[in-house]
């Protein structure tokens, strides 16, 4: 395979900092019923050192939002995460919520008591971004943002007043409006319709040709990753191993015709392969 | 009947009034046979209309309306020490909510007072602190508190830690995490909270002024069931549980119009 193609700048020629982040010999232990310990990531090292979609697919349940989750340095859990390895972000290693990165949730955990707007504009209320971005910058960053996504009349709403595919463009601007470096998807698209979805990944490819940075997807759908990604990175069932990395060398937006291509049909056949051949149990999808 | 069993079936607004006003009116008609009929002494259960006619007496009488000073002590001793609650109670109860340790620390404190009998507090009160308007006011205080912090810390910790995830993504810091996401997804419960500390509030007000009772709706009842003036005490507990029923509905409507996103999730 080739390497990744490099992304269009935009018109205004905005682009996110180049960035790179290392992953090296992370593992995942959970406690396990029995007392022992459940082994969910196994020495998963990864590089990712230049711009583009990075597509992490797996089976359902094999660790992949864990470890994406790891690289956006937000540690929910009541164990350690991760049990050993590391994560470095431009060389330094990453423990805690950092400023590079934004995660885009499957859950969009936008805030039911707020407006479009406010829910796009909630960065800004936090100490450290009031004091990066004036406000009338970040106005104009959410007006614009709100273009971008085809919200724009429906700023004042509330989430509960928004359809699935529109609360995950909420979700989308609130991250994107941050102009991150680094942008983390957990299964962003899983929870919508075959249509919805379509319409989303599109969404996503007009908003990253005018904001270019790095894109960490996580997907379980084989089709979904191979018409976003740039790379993509085929993880085994669980404990969670790099089984396949490869490059997708073809332009976006991907057509339904090269969906249909010997290319597309060959790199499907040799990631459900990698699957197939890793033991244990846990479901992808593929809607070709 | 295919709906009647249905928890889930919609009631219509007019049938639903007339079904409750039809009960009240119900009980209201058995008390005035009883009352008619000479099954009970009237010295033990005054009729309904002896009952309003002390209400009238004690609306207006000899150019003064006792029940309107009595309502605005009760009222204005419950307001104090409801803000006491709502401006102490709720601080603790988030900050439990939000750090286990300090949780861990309090709620051995707090807790067991859920069930505690919080009107055998009231000597210990009377010691400490004499039998003044300050009495008064801790005992609604205390009263209420321990149910209200508890609820509070409840009502944080219910918040779906995905918002708190996702604000920390976004660079808060853990207490803007708290601030700025947490306590405003819990607001809803912990205006429940409030509006149960009230109802609480209501019940006790008797009791706190019962001690050196010089003014007050309890004192009425007091002096009232003092000189057996039975109608008088029945007049006096429909007043309490009508102010109670009032303050319950204007905060119910008060919580929807400030939360209205709660309905809509």
């Amino acid at each position: 395979m080739t390497d990744p193609v490099a992304p269009t700048p935009s018109a205004a020629g905005s682009e996110a900092k180049p960035v790179s982040v290392v992953v090296k010999d992370i593992v995942q232990e959970y406690p396990s019923e029995n007392g022992g310990v459940t082994r969910v990531i196994d020495r998963v090292t990864l590089s990712f050192d230049r711009t583009g979609i990075n597509m992490l697919l797996g089976p359902s349940g094999c660790g992949k939002s864990t470890l994406l989750h790891m690289l956006g340095g937000v540690r929910p859990m009541a164990v350690k995460t991760p049990t050993s390895g590391s994560v470095s972000i431009d060389g330094k290693e990453c423990h805690d919520a950092h400023d590079d990165s934004v995660m885009v949730f499957q859950r969009y955990a936008n805030r039911p008591d707020l407006s479009v707007f406010d829910n796009i504009a909630f960065p800004f209320r936090l100490k450290l971004w009031k004091s990066r971005v004036p406000e009338s910058e970040w106005r104009r960053r959410v007006a614009d943002m709100l273009e971008a996504v085809g919200l724009a009349d429906k700023a004042g709403l509330r989430p509960a007043q928004l359809s699935g595919g529109q609360n995950q463009r909420v979700a989308l601007a609130r991250a994107l409006v941050l102009r991150p470096k680094i942008l983390l998807m957990d299964e962003p698209f899983g929870a919508l319709d075959a249509q919805t979805r379509e319409e989303m990944q599109r969404l996503l490819i007009d908003l990253y040709r005018s904001w270019p940075c790095l894109v960490v997807f996580v997907t379980h759908d084989v089709t979904e990753a191979l018409m976003l990604g740039d790379r993509v990175i085929v993880l085994s069932t669980q404990p969670a191993r790099v089984a396949d990395d490869f490059m997708v060398n073809e332009a976006r937006p991907r057509s339904a015709a090269w969906q249909r291509s010997a290319e597309a049909q060959s790199l499907e056949e040799r990631i459900l392969n990698q699957l197939h051949a890793s033991p244990g149990k846990g479901q992808v999808r593929v809607t070709i | 009947m295919p709906q009647f069993w249905n928890p889930y079936a919609p009631t219509e607004a007019r049938r639903r009034r007339l079904l409750g006003v039809g009960s009240v009116l119900g009980i209201v008609l058995l008390w005035s046979a009883v009352a008619a009929s000479d099954l009970v002494s009237p010295s033990k259960l005054p009729a309904p209309w002896q009952v309003l006619s002390a209400f009238s007496y004690l609306a207006w009488n000899d150019g003064q309306s006792m029940l309107l000073t009595a309502t605005l002590w009760s009222v204005g001793r419950l307001l104090v020490a409801g803000l006491l609650v709502i401006g102490i109670g709720i601080p603790i109860g988030i900050v439990m909510g939000a750090a286990p340790q300090v949780n861990a620390a309090l709620s051995p404190l707090v807790d067991p007072f859920r069930s505690a009998p919080v009107v055998a507090l009231l000597p210990i009160l009377v010691m400490w602190m004499g039998i003044g308007e300050s009495m008064k006011i801790a005992f609604l205080f205390i009263g209420a508190v321990v149910y209200l912090i508890p609820m509070v810390r409840d009502a944080i910790q219910a918040v779906p830690q995905s918002y708190w995830i996702g604000a920390r993504d976004l660079g808060a810091t853990p207490w803007e995490c708290i601030r700025r996401a947490v306590v405003p997804m819990a607001m809803p419960r912990i205006a429940d909270a409030v509006i149960v500390a009230f109802s609480v509030m209501w019940t006790y007000i008797t009791v706190a002024e019962y001690v050196n009772a010089r003014e007050g709706l309890g004192q009425l009842i007091q002096n009232a069931r003092r000189f057996s003036a039975w109608d008088q005490v029945f007049a006096g507990i429909m007043v309490i549980i009508g102010l109670a029923l009032a303050t319950y509905q204007s905060m119910i409507w008060l919580k929807r119009r400030l939360y209205p996103w709660e309905t809509q999730q």
